[in-house]
């Protein structure tokens, strides 16, 4: 009986998986050390080594921070600040949330809307109907105060950017630290109301470190989702003002659209991929040695 | 007397919990609307004509204009048709190649004890890939192959980054049927086969469905890769979205109008799935 095979049943699935996203990868990792432009089909294909990751890794003067370690330091920054407010946030609105009020299941539909939206609608929707100066209720409202309203895209485009980041993750935060507030056990509950616990130390003390495994969960989901956005930024902002509202993704793509250029794209392309795993592999780690 | 007191006691304690609980239903349902506002608006706005649109408010007499200007749009067909046929084409692929490969690592032997736990991880980690890996080889092969003037390019590369998604959620769906019936029904003589589809996939029906449904929604979304690797009769809905973007304020109704179009069926599919979803997040993860 245990001689059963049971690989076909599998490797459908791993080759299809390989062949699209593995294989492609060791690729990009291979064109990285290829100096090779598509806008320039006559000059050959050669072996340049390390030279396109030295290109955004040199630092030629060090009183100018080079465009790459800017951009890093935007990804960065963009990503970490939209990741804890989507952890408070979200902790804050499932707890909310956790009450058993009439109709609360609208409430929660509610604010789940913002996560199913495409990000490209999310973006064109923000930025004409609300952050416009003119015909957008930001503008309007703003008039009506007798404040001149700025604009708020060119002005501040990394809050924006963050702030609309969160609107979109929140919801997705809500959903999986909710599931994990359900999951405690009513008897708990009842006891800590025993116990006389008060609403600080409940929340706090006892289910915030009991749903630790579920934040780390929306963390990790939410850091790749995060990282790897790209249609927000580019209705948005389109990386501007310059490069001031560019991430990885978008120069990645910035280097293979505008500038043709293969071999500098692959090597972008790998340093965010390997700095995207480390990323997840460091948040993974260190929440759960917090946990323990 | 004292029962007069402990009365009156109960009773400003209950008035306590009444005036909480309203003060709470109050607090969250401004919340959600508050929250929700930017769709609210938008779903409205597609009613007005585009010289109404231009002051925001919510008091107008609606009106099906836009609808009608917008519908009547020849491109908008292509593009809800190429998204169609994505979220189809895609979603059916990628239950057939991931659901066999989610049976086998929940109930499957392999020779070796580890093999199954290191396959599943391995599909664990390329969900974690982001899609900028992939896109410069795939730039270069459907330029040279010109792949992007045909759906299926595409097709294959959204299978590709699903089939994962679909395995680490039907696997949490499958580790909930208890074994024995598994082990009853290799005793009556049943093929691997015929325990799947006979046996398995009744009990995860709900599973496969919210699966298929989750899948559906990302690729219905899926904006970077469709953007980059897609032509101009090949291009999705996130595409069409897209090119909105240079409008400086004008034309809100068609705007609206529009973007309620793409993306009334993504929010009533997540809706229905949320709670399969948040059940296959949470377990596959919280495990491992």
């Amino acid at each position: 009986m245990k001689k059963k095979n049971d690989w076909p049943f599998i490797l459908p699935a791993i080759f299809v998986v390989a062949v699209m996203t593995q294989v492609p990868f060791l690729l990009t990792v291979v064109y990285s050390t290829l100096r090779w432009n598509l806008a320039r089909p006559d000059m050959p294909i050669v072996f340049s080594g390390i030279d396109n990751y030295l290109f955004f890794l040199k630092i030629p003067d060090f009183t100018v921070v080079p465009e790459f370690y800017s951009i890093v330091l935007q990804t960065i920054i963009v990503t970490v600040v939209a990741l804890v407010i989507c952890t408070v946030i979200g902790f804050l609105f499932s707890i909310l949330l956790d009450h058993p009020i009439p109709g609360v299941n609208i409430a929660r539909t509610l604010i789940m809307g913002p996560f199913f939206v495409m990000s490209t609608v999310t973006g064109v929707i923000w930025k004409t109907t609300i952050l416009n100066t003119t015909f957008g209720w930001y503008g309007v409202l703003a008039k009506s105060i007798g404040l001149a309203p700025v604009d708020l895209l060119s002005y501040y485009p990394l809050p924006v950017i963050i702030f609309l980041f969160c609107w979109q993750w929140i919801p997705f935060f809500v959903l999986i630290i909710l599931a994990g507030l359900q999951g405690i056990s009513g008897e708990l509950v009842d006891s800590m109301r025993i116990d006389g616990l008060n609403w600080w130390q409940s929340t706090f003390r006892v289910k915030l470190p009991l749903i630790m495994n579920h934040i780390r969960v929306a963390v990790m989901l939410g850091l790749v989702f995060i990282v790897k956005e790209f249609g927000l930024i580019l209705v948005t902002t389109a990386g501007g003002p310059g490069t001031r509202s560019y991430t990885l993704p978008y120069q990645v793509y910035m280097q293979i659209f505008s500038a043709s250029n293969v071999g500098r794209a692959g090597a972008l392309a790998t340093m965010t991929v390997v700095l995207t795993l480390l990323a997840v592999n460091f948040v993974s780690k260190s929440m759960k040695k917090n946990n323990l | 007397m004292r029962a007069n007191q402990t009365l009156s006691l109960q009773r400003t304690a209950q008035i306590k919990k009444v005036i909480k609980m309203v003060a709470l239903t109050v607090t969250i349902y401004t919340l959600a609307i508050l929250y929700f506002s930017p769709i609210l608006y938008m779903l409205i706005s597609g009613f007005k004509t585009e010289y109404q649109a231009v002051s925001p408010s919510f008091v107008f007499t609606p009106t099906f204009e836009t609808y009608k200007s917008v519908l009547s749009d020849p491109s908008l067909y292509g593009y809800l048709g190429n998204s169609i046929f994505q979220v189809l084409a895609s979603s059916v692929l990628c239950l057939l190649l991931g659901l066999p490969a989610a049976f086998a690592l929940a109930f499957g032997n392999f020779r070796k004890k580890g093999t199954r736990d290191k396959i599943y991880m391995w599909f664990l980690t390329t969900i974690l890939l982001p899609p900028v890996a992939v896109l410069i080889p795939l730039y270069t092969w459907f330029h040279a192959w010109q792949l992007n003037t045909t759906p299926l390019g595409l097709l294959m590369a959204y299978v590709g980054f699903h089939v994962p998604i679909v395995v680490w959620m039907l696997y949490s769906f499958f580790a909930d049927v208890p074994t024995e019936i598994m082990e009853a029904s290799e005793m009556d003589g049943c093929t691997r086969f015929q325990q799947m589809m006979h046996i398995a996939v009744p009990l995860v029906r709900t599973g496969i469905i919210s699966a298929c449904l989750l899948v559906a929604v990302f690729i219905w979304n899926e904006f970077f890769l469709g953007f980059n690797l897609t032509g101009n009769d090949t291009a999705t809905l996130p595409v069409y979205m897209s090119r909105f973007r240079e409008q400086q304020g004008m034309f809100i109704a068609q705007l609206s109008a529009s973007s309620t179009i793409a993306i009334l069926p993504a929010i009533v599919v997540g809706w229905m799935t949320q709670k399969s979803l948040v059940k296959g997040l949470t377990l596959g993860a919280v495990k491992g």
